[in-house]
Protein backbone atom coordinates (compact mmCIF):
# COMPACT_ATOMS: atom_id res chain seq x y z
CA UNK A 1 0.00 0.00 0.00
CA UNK A 2 1.72 3.29 -1.23
CA UNK A 3 0.45 6.77 -0.99
CA UNK A 4 1.71 9.39 -3.24
CA UNK A 5 3.73 10.64 -0.51
CA UNK A 6 5.20 7.42 -0.79
CA UNK A 7 6.55 7.46 -4.52
CA UNK A 8 9.57 9.31 -4.07
CA UNK A 9 11.18 7.00 -1.43
CA UNK A 10 9.84 3.76 -3.65
CA UNK A 11 12.47 3.95 -6.36
CA UNK A 12 16.19 5.14 -5.22
CA UNK A 13 17.07 7.88 -7.17
CA UNK A 14 20.78 7.96 -8.04
CA UNK A 15 22.94 10.53 -9.85
CA UNK A 16 26.67 8.25 -11.15
CA UNK A 17 29.42 10.68 -10.38
CA UNK A 18 29.24 13.97 -8.41
CA UNK A 19 26.75 16.42 -9.03
CA UNK A 20 29.39 18.75 -10.37
CA UNK A 21 30.32 16.67 -13.29
CA UNK A 22 27.32 16.94 -14.21
CA UNK A 23 27.45 20.94 -14.68
CA UNK A 24 30.45 20.54 -16.91
CA UNK A 25 29.04 18.27 -19.10
CA UNK A 26 25.84 20.16 -18.97
CA UNK A 27 27.76 23.44 -19.88
CA UNK A 28 29.50 21.87 -21.98
CA UNK A 29 26.82 20.88 -24.17
CA UNK A 30 25.08 24.12 -23.66
CA UNK A 31 27.96 25.16 -25.81
CA UNK A 32 28.13 22.67 -28.42
CA UNK A 33 24.70 22.97 -28.78
CA UNK A 34 25.53 26.64 -29.59
CA UNK A 35 28.01 25.72 -31.94
CA UNK A 36 25.88 23.19 -33.57
CA UNK A 37 23.01 26.02 -34.06
CA UNK A 38 25.67 28.58 -35.44
CA UNK A 39 26.61 25.71 -38.22
CA UNK A 40 23.19 24.43 -38.92
CA UNK A 41 22.58 28.89 -39.81
CA UNK A 42 24.87 29.12 -41.51
CA UNK A 43 24.53 26.26 -43.29
CA UNK A 44 20.82 27.69 -44.21
CA UNK A 45 22.81 30.90 -45.76
CA UNK A 46 24.89 28.29 -47.94
CA UNK A 47 22.60 24.96 -48.61
CA UNK A 48 24.35 24.40 -52.15
CA UNK A 49 28.10 24.74 -50.76
CA UNK A 50 27.75 22.68 -47.64
CA UNK A 51 26.25 20.03 -49.15
CA UNK A 52 28.50 19.69 -52.09
CA UNK A 53 31.38 19.85 -50.08
CA UNK A 54 30.12 17.43 -47.81
CA UNK A 55 30.09 14.70 -50.64
CA UNK A 56 33.97 15.28 -49.80
CA UNK A 57 33.96 13.77 -46.34
CA UNK A 58 35.16 9.98 -46.30
CA UNK A 59 31.96 8.40 -44.71
CA UNK A 60 33.85 4.97 -43.99
CA UNK A 61 36.15 6.93 -41.86
CA UNK A 62 32.93 8.70 -39.95
CA UNK A 63 30.97 5.30 -39.77
CA UNK A 64 34.21 3.74 -38.35
CA UNK A 65 34.95 6.35 -35.88
CA UNK A 66 31.75 6.25 -34.74
CA UNK A 67 31.42 2.56 -34.09
CA UNK A 68 34.80 2.71 -32.35
CA UNK A 69 32.99 5.61 -30.10
CA UNK A 70 30.27 3.07 -29.17
CA UNK A 71 32.44 0.64 -28.78
CA UNK A 72 34.46 2.25 -26.04
CA UNK A 73 31.85 3.24 -24.21
CA UNK A 74 30.15 -0.27 -23.99
CA UNK A 75 33.53 -0.98 -22.65
CA UNK A 76 33.79 1.99 -20.00
CA UNK A 77 29.91 0.93 -18.89
CA UNK A 78 30.81 -3.14 -19.04
CA UNK A 79 34.09 -1.44 -16.54
CA UNK A 80 31.70 0.21 -14.09
CA UNK A 81 29.59 -3.07 -13.89
CA UNK A 82 32.57 -4.71 -13.28
CA UNK A 83 34.11 -2.38 -10.85
CA UNK A 84 30.56 -2.23 -9.02
CA UNK A 85 31.14 -5.97 -8.61
CA UNK A 86 34.21 -5.52 -6.77
CA UNK A 87 36.06 -7.19 -9.38
CA UNK A 88 38.95 -4.16 -10.61
CA UNK A 89 40.59 -6.75 -12.51
CA UNK A 90 38.29 -7.49 -15.58
CA UNK A 91 36.85 -3.65 -14.88
CA UNK A 92 40.67 -2.77 -15.85
CA UNK A 93 40.88 -4.53 -18.82
CA UNK A 94 37.27 -3.08 -19.91
CA UNK A 95 39.23 -0.01 -19.49
CA UNK A 96 41.92 -0.46 -21.53
CA UNK A 97 40.27 -1.45 -24.32
CA UNK A 98 37.84 1.08 -24.44
CA UNK A 99 41.41 2.79 -24.19
CA UNK A 100 42.29 1.44 -27.02
CA UNK A 101 39.22 2.15 -28.96
CA UNK A 102 39.51 6.09 -28.21
CA UNK A 103 43.43 5.67 -29.28
CA UNK A 104 42.28 3.95 -32.63
CA UNK A 105 39.57 6.85 -33.10
CA UNK A 106 42.68 9.11 -32.97
CA UNK A 107 44.97 7.38 -35.26
CA UNK A 108 41.66 7.58 -37.60
CA UNK A 109 41.42 11.54 -37.62
CA UNK A 110 44.78 11.12 -38.19
CA UNK A 111 44.45 9.80 -41.33
CA UNK A 112 41.17 11.56 -42.43
CA UNK A 113 42.63 14.71 -41.69
CA UNK A 114 45.69 13.89 -43.46
CA UNK A 115 43.63 12.99 -46.57
CA UNK A 116 41.59 15.94 -46.62
CA UNK A 117 45.10 18.11 -46.40
CA UNK A 118 46.65 16.16 -49.27
CA UNK A 119 43.79 17.22 -51.32
CA UNK A 120 44.35 20.52 -50.48
CA UNK A 121 41.06 20.58 -48.40
CA UNK A 122 42.48 22.98 -44.94
CA UNK A 123 40.59 25.14 -42.52
CA UNK A 124 40.31 28.09 -44.75
CA UNK A 125 39.27 26.54 -47.99
CA UNK A 126 35.88 27.25 -47.31
CA UNK A 127 33.29 27.74 -44.60
CA UNK A 128 32.42 23.81 -44.42
CA UNK A 129 35.62 22.81 -43.85
CA UNK A 130 35.87 25.46 -41.33
CA UNK A 131 33.87 24.15 -39.60
CA UNK A 132 34.86 20.56 -40.47
CA UNK A 133 38.14 21.22 -38.81
CA UNK A 134 36.81 23.10 -35.85
CA UNK A 135 34.11 20.69 -34.48
CA UNK A 136 36.00 17.77 -35.02
CA UNK A 137 39.39 19.49 -33.45
CA UNK A 138 37.38 20.91 -30.30
CA UNK A 139 35.77 17.33 -30.02
CA UNK A 140 39.24 15.64 -30.75
CA UNK A 141 40.39 17.78 -28.16
CA UNK A 142 38.07 16.56 -25.77
CA UNK A 143 39.17 12.80 -26.74
CA UNK A 144 42.30 13.64 -25.45
CA UNK A 145 41.46 15.00 -21.90
CA UNK A 146 38.75 11.56 -21.92
CA UNK A 147 41.97 9.67 -23.08
CA UNK A 148 43.57 10.65 -19.87
CA UNK A 149 40.70 10.03 -17.98
CA UNK A 150 40.77 6.62 -19.05
CA UNK A 151 44.23 6.19 -18.02
CA UNK A 152 43.64 7.57 -14.64
CA UNK A 153 40.40 4.85 -14.22
CA UNK A 154 43.07 2.12 -15.57
CA UNK A 155 45.82 3.01 -13.19
CA UNK A 156 42.47 3.52 -10.13
CA UNK A 157 41.66 -0.41 -11.43
CA UNK A 158 45.06 -1.57 -11.31
CA UNK A 159 45.47 -0.51 -7.44
CA UNK A 160 42.06 -1.87 -7.05
CA UNK A 161 40.90 1.49 -5.66
CA UNK A 162 36.66 -0.03 -5.37
CA UNK A 163 35.71 2.40 -2.22
CA UNK A 164 32.32 4.08 -2.42
CA UNK A 165 34.58 7.40 -2.96
CA UNK A 166 36.41 5.72 -5.68
CA UNK A 167 33.08 3.84 -7.45
CA UNK A 168 31.57 7.88 -7.43
CA UNK A 169 34.87 9.18 -9.08
CA UNK A 170 34.88 6.39 -11.59
CA UNK A 171 31.05 7.11 -12.44
CA UNK A 172 31.97 10.86 -12.64
CA UNK A 173 35.00 10.03 -15.04
CA UNK A 174 32.63 7.34 -17.03
CA UNK A 175 30.45 10.11 -17.67
CA UNK A 176 32.87 12.29 -19.24
CA UNK A 177 33.64 9.59 -21.28
CA UNK A 178 30.14 8.74 -22.35
CA UNK A 179 29.48 12.67 -23.47
CA UNK A 180 32.72 12.54 -25.86
CA UNK A 181 30.76 9.80 -27.28
CA UNK A 182 27.59 11.58 -27.43
CA UNK A 183 28.85 14.78 -28.83
CA UNK A 184 30.64 12.35 -31.84
CA UNK A 185 27.63 10.90 -32.81
CA UNK A 186 25.60 14.45 -33.01
CA UNK A 187 28.69 15.88 -34.65
CA UNK A 188 28.71 12.72 -37.01
CA UNK A 189 24.79 13.24 -38.10
CA UNK A 190 25.16 17.36 -38.48
CA UNK A 191 28.90 16.96 -40.96
CA UNK A 192 28.54 13.68 -42.59
CA UNK A 193 24.42 12.70 -42.47
CA UNK A 194 22.75 15.66 -42.82
CA UNK A 195 21.12 16.67 -46.40
CA UNK B 1 44.62 35.75 10.02
CA UNK B 2 44.32 39.03 7.83
CA UNK B 3 40.32 38.58 6.77
CA UNK B 4 40.08 41.99 6.33
CA UNK B 5 42.87 42.43 3.79
CA UNK B 6 41.53 39.48 1.78
CA UNK B 7 37.72 40.48 1.90
CA UNK B 8 39.20 44.07 0.01
CA UNK B 9 41.22 41.88 -2.35
CA UNK B 10 37.87 40.14 -3.57
CA UNK B 11 36.32 43.42 -3.83
CA UNK B 12 38.94 44.28 -6.44
CA UNK B 13 37.45 41.47 -8.63
CA UNK B 14 34.44 43.63 -8.51
CA UNK B 15 36.47 46.42 -8.98
CA UNK B 16 38.05 45.19 -12.25
CA UNK B 17 34.33 43.81 -13.76
CA UNK B 18 32.96 46.94 -13.56
CA UNK B 19 36.13 48.89 -15.08
CA UNK B 20 37.10 47.06 -17.49
CA UNK B 21 33.42 47.05 -18.82
CA UNK B 22 32.79 50.57 -18.40
CA UNK B 23 36.46 51.07 -20.62
CA UNK B 24 35.39 48.51 -23.27
CA UNK B 25 32.08 50.35 -23.50
CA UNK B 26 33.43 54.09 -22.99
CA UNK B 27 36.02 53.06 -26.02
CA UNK B 28 32.91 51.65 -28.43
CA UNK B 29 34.97 48.51 -28.48
CA UNK B 30 31.23 46.46 -27.83
CA UNK B 31 30.91 45.19 -30.47
CA UNK B 32 34.65 44.88 -31.58
CA UNK B 33 36.41 46.42 -34.62
CA UNK B 34 35.60 43.85 -37.37
CA UNK B 35 38.83 42.71 -38.03
CA UNK B 36 37.60 42.15 -41.98
CA UNK B 37 37.80 46.15 -41.61
CA UNK B 38 39.49 47.87 -44.34
CA UNK B 39 42.35 50.20 -43.42
CA UNK B 40 40.11 53.14 -44.22
CA UNK B 41 37.34 51.83 -41.80
CA UNK B 42 40.15 51.11 -38.78
CA UNK B 43 41.62 54.85 -39.10
CA UNK B 44 38.08 56.27 -39.78
CA UNK B 45 36.84 54.67 -36.08
CA UNK B 46 40.08 55.89 -34.65
CA UNK B 47 39.70 59.49 -35.99
CA UNK B 48 36.06 60.02 -35.01
CA UNK B 49 36.32 57.87 -31.30
CA UNK B 50 40.36 59.20 -30.56
CA UNK B 51 39.43 60.40 -27.27
CA UNK B 52 36.89 58.71 -26.14
CA UNK B 53 39.05 55.47 -26.98
CA UNK B 54 41.96 57.35 -25.59
CA UNK B 55 40.00 57.08 -21.82
CA UNK B 56 38.07 53.71 -22.22
CA UNK B 57 41.17 52.44 -23.14
CA UNK B 58 43.44 53.87 -19.88
CA UNK B 59 40.04 52.57 -17.81
CA UNK B 60 41.13 48.55 -19.20
CA UNK B 61 44.34 48.90 -18.78
CA UNK B 62 44.14 50.32 -15.13
CA UNK B 63 41.80 47.60 -14.40
CA UNK B 64 43.78 45.13 -14.49
CA UNK B 65 45.57 45.83 -11.76
CA UNK B 66 42.97 44.51 -9.77
CA UNK B 67 43.27 41.18 -11.69
CA UNK B 68 46.58 40.51 -8.91
CA UNK B 69 44.65 41.33 -5.95
CA UNK B 70 42.35 39.16 -7.03
CA UNK B 71 44.64 36.12 -7.50
CA UNK B 72 46.29 36.76 -4.22
CA UNK B 73 42.53 36.69 -2.48
CA UNK B 74 42.02 33.10 -4.05
CA UNK B 75 45.76 32.05 -3.42
CA UNK B 76 44.92 33.12 -0.08
CA UNK B 77 42.40 30.71 0.50
CA UNK B 78 43.99 28.14 -1.70
CA UNK B 79 47.15 27.47 0.61
CA UNK B 80 44.25 26.47 3.35
CA UNK B 81 43.95 23.49 0.82
CA UNK B 82 47.33 23.35 -0.39
CA UNK B 83 49.58 24.36 2.48
CA UNK B 84 52.31 27.26 2.45
CA UNK B 85 54.31 26.23 -0.67
CA UNK B 86 51.63 24.54 -2.44
CA UNK B 87 52.08 24.72 -6.41
CA UNK B 88 48.97 25.06 -7.45
CA UNK B 89 48.18 28.25 -5.39
CA UNK B 90 51.72 29.88 -6.84
CA UNK B 91 50.75 28.70 -10.68
CA UNK B 92 47.32 30.30 -9.78
CA UNK B 93 48.55 33.24 -8.40
CA UNK B 94 51.53 33.38 -11.78
CA UNK B 95 48.69 32.63 -13.76
CA UNK B 96 46.53 35.99 -12.43
CA UNK B 97 49.56 38.35 -12.62
CA UNK B 98 50.28 37.45 -16.30
CA UNK B 99 46.77 37.89 -17.33
CA UNK B 100 46.99 41.68 -15.68
CA UNK B 101 49.76 41.97 -18.03
CA UNK B 102 47.73 41.01 -21.13
CA UNK B 103 45.05 43.74 -20.04
CA UNK B 104 48.22 46.41 -19.94
CA UNK B 105 50.17 45.30 -23.41
CA UNK B 106 46.58 45.47 -24.94
CA UNK B 107 45.90 48.81 -23.64
CA UNK B 108 49.70 49.66 -25.06
CA UNK B 109 48.83 48.47 -28.43
CA UNK B 110 45.18 50.63 -28.81
CA UNK B 111 46.22 53.53 -27.43
CA UNK B 112 49.58 53.56 -29.91
CA UNK B 113 46.76 53.39 -32.47
CA UNK B 114 44.99 56.13 -31.07
CA UNK B 115 48.28 58.47 -30.21
CA UNK B 116 48.54 59.45 -33.65
CA UNK B 117 45.51 58.42 -35.77
CA UNK B 118 46.58 60.67 -38.54
CA UNK B 119 49.61 58.62 -39.63
CA UNK B 120 49.80 56.10 -42.05
CA UNK B 121 46.55 53.98 -41.84
CA UNK B 122 48.52 50.90 -42.24
CA UNK B 123 50.18 51.58 -39.25
CA UNK B 124 47.02 52.07 -37.25
CA UNK B 125 45.82 49.22 -38.65
CA UNK B 126 48.70 46.97 -37.31
CA UNK B 127 48.42 48.83 -34.01
CA UNK B 128 44.52 48.06 -33.84
CA UNK B 129 45.24 44.32 -34.71
CA UNK B 130 47.95 43.90 -32.07
CA UNK B 131 45.56 45.48 -29.75
CA UNK B 132 42.62 42.80 -30.19
CA UNK B 133 45.26 39.99 -31.02
CA UNK B 134 46.75 40.48 -27.46
CA UNK B 135 43.74 41.32 -25.75
CA UNK B 136 41.34 38.23 -27.19
CA UNK B 137 44.33 35.25 -28.38
CA UNK B 138 45.78 34.99 -25.26
CA UNK B 139 44.26 32.23 -23.24
CA UNK B 140 47.02 30.59 -21.56
CA UNK B 141 47.77 32.94 -18.62
CA UNK B 142 44.05 33.09 -17.91
CA UNK B 143 43.10 29.32 -18.24
CA UNK B 144 46.20 28.19 -16.34
CA UNK B 145 44.56 30.35 -13.50
CA UNK B 146 41.09 28.68 -13.53
CA UNK B 147 42.94 24.48 -14.09
CA UNK B 148 44.94 25.27 -11.45
CA UNK B 149 42.16 26.61 -9.17
CA UNK B 150 39.86 23.69 -10.47
CA UNK B 151 42.52 20.99 -9.54
CA UNK B 152 43.28 22.80 -6.18
CA UNK B 153 39.35 22.86 -5.11
CA UNK B 154 38.93 19.23 -6.08
CA UNK B 155 42.34 18.07 -4.27
CA UNK B 156 40.54 19.32 -1.32
CA UNK B 157 39.24 16.06 1.22
CA UNK B 158 38.60 17.93 4.32
CA UNK B 159 35.23 17.70 5.80
CA UNK B 160 34.70 21.11 5.72
CA UNK B 161 36.28 22.13 2.00
CA UNK B 162 36.90 25.62 1.69
CA UNK B 163 35.19 26.46 -2.38
CA UNK B 164 32.21 23.84 -2.50
CA UNK B 165 33.50 21.23 -5.11
CA UNK B 166 31.72 22.09 -7.94
CA UNK B 167 33.36 25.40 -8.27
CA UNK B 168 36.16 22.98 -9.70
CA UNK B 169 34.48 21.90 -12.03
CA UNK B 170 32.93 25.31 -13.06
CA UNK B 171 36.57 26.63 -13.51
CA UNK B 172 37.22 23.36 -15.96
CA UNK B 173 34.36 24.82 -17.81
CA UNK B 174 35.50 28.61 -18.02
CA UNK B 175 38.93 27.16 -19.08
CA UNK B 176 37.30 25.27 -21.92
CA UNK B 177 35.48 28.60 -22.95
CA UNK B 178 38.68 30.52 -23.70
CA UNK B 179 40.76 27.95 -25.62
CA UNK B 180 38.54 29.25 -28.66
CA UNK B 181 40.52 32.27 -28.22
CA UNK B 182 43.63 31.13 -30.54
CA UNK B 183 41.53 30.08 -33.15
CA UNK B 184 41.29 34.21 -34.09
CA UNK B 185 44.44 33.73 -35.79
CA UNK B 186 42.44 31.94 -38.86
CA UNK B 187 39.91 33.83 -39.08
CA UNK B 188 38.77 37.56 -40.33
CA UNK B 189 34.78 36.48 -40.36
CA UNK B 190 32.77 34.30 -38.46
CA UNK B 191 32.08 32.97 -35.21
CA UNK B 192 36.10 32.34 -34.30
CA UNK B 193 36.83 35.84 -35.89
CA UNK B 194 38.03 38.10 -32.99
CA UNK B 195 34.72 39.75 -33.16
CA UNK B 196 32.72 36.12 -33.46
CA UNK B 197 30.51 34.26 -30.84
CA UNK B 198 32.74 32.09 -29.42
CA UNK B 199 36.06 34.60 -29.46
CA UNK B 200 34.57 37.31 -28.00
CA UNK B 201 30.69 37.21 -26.92
CA UNK B 202 31.19 34.35 -25.12
CA UNK B 203 34.55 34.43 -23.55
CA UNK B 204 33.22 38.18 -22.21
CA UNK B 205 30.18 36.81 -20.37
CA UNK B 206 32.03 33.73 -19.25
CA UNK B 207 34.46 35.74 -17.99
CA UNK B 208 32.59 38.65 -16.49
CA UNK B 209 30.63 35.95 -14.74
CA UNK B 210 33.85 34.34 -13.04
CA UNK B 211 34.78 37.96 -11.84
CA UNK B 212 31.55 38.44 -10.24
CA UNK B 213 30.52 35.04 -9.04
CA UNK B 214 34.46 34.00 -7.63
CA UNK B 215 34.60 37.01 -5.39
CA UNK B 216 31.22 35.61 -3.51
CA UNK B 217 32.60 32.33 -3.34
CA UNK B 218 35.88 33.17 -1.91
CA UNK B 219 34.64 35.77 0.48
CA UNK B 220 32.44 32.69 1.76
CA UNK B 221 35.26 31.08 1.96
CA UNK B 222 37.17 33.83 3.68
CA UNK B 223 34.27 34.58 6.27
CA UNK B 224 34.19 30.53 6.85
CA UNK B 225 37.60 30.71 8.23
CA UNK B 226 37.33 33.49 10.67
CA UNK B 227 33.56 33.68 11.16
CA UNK B 228 33.68 36.10 14.31
CA UNK B 229 36.44 38.51 11.83
CA UNK B 230 38.74 38.60 14.78
CA UNK B 231 42.59 37.69 14.16
CA UNK B 232 42.89 34.17 16.24
CA UNK B 233 46.09 32.82 16.53
CA UNK B 234 47.08 28.97 16.21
Amino acid sequence: MSTGSELPDAVERHLPGETGVWMFIIGDMVIFSLLFSVFVFDRSQEVVLFVEQQRLLNQNFGVTNTLLLLTSSWFVALALHAMRGQDSRTAGRYVASAFACGAGFVVIKYFEWGEKIRAGLTIETNNFFMYYYLMTGIHLLHVFIGLGVLLFLWQMMRRAATSEKDLSLFESCACFWHLVDILWIALFALLYLMR
Amino acid sequence: MNVRNQIICSWAAWAFALMSLIGLLLAGFIPPISPAASDAEVVAVYQQNTLSIRLGVLLVMTSGAFICAFAAAIASQMRRIEGETGPLTMTQLGGGCVSSLVLVFCGVFFTAAAFRPEQAPEMVRLMNDLGWIMLLMTFPPFIIQNISLGLCILSDSSDEPVYPRWVGYYNFWVAVLFIPGGLLTFFKTGPFAWDGLFVWWVPLLVFLSWYVLMPFLTIGAIRKQEPSGVPVTA
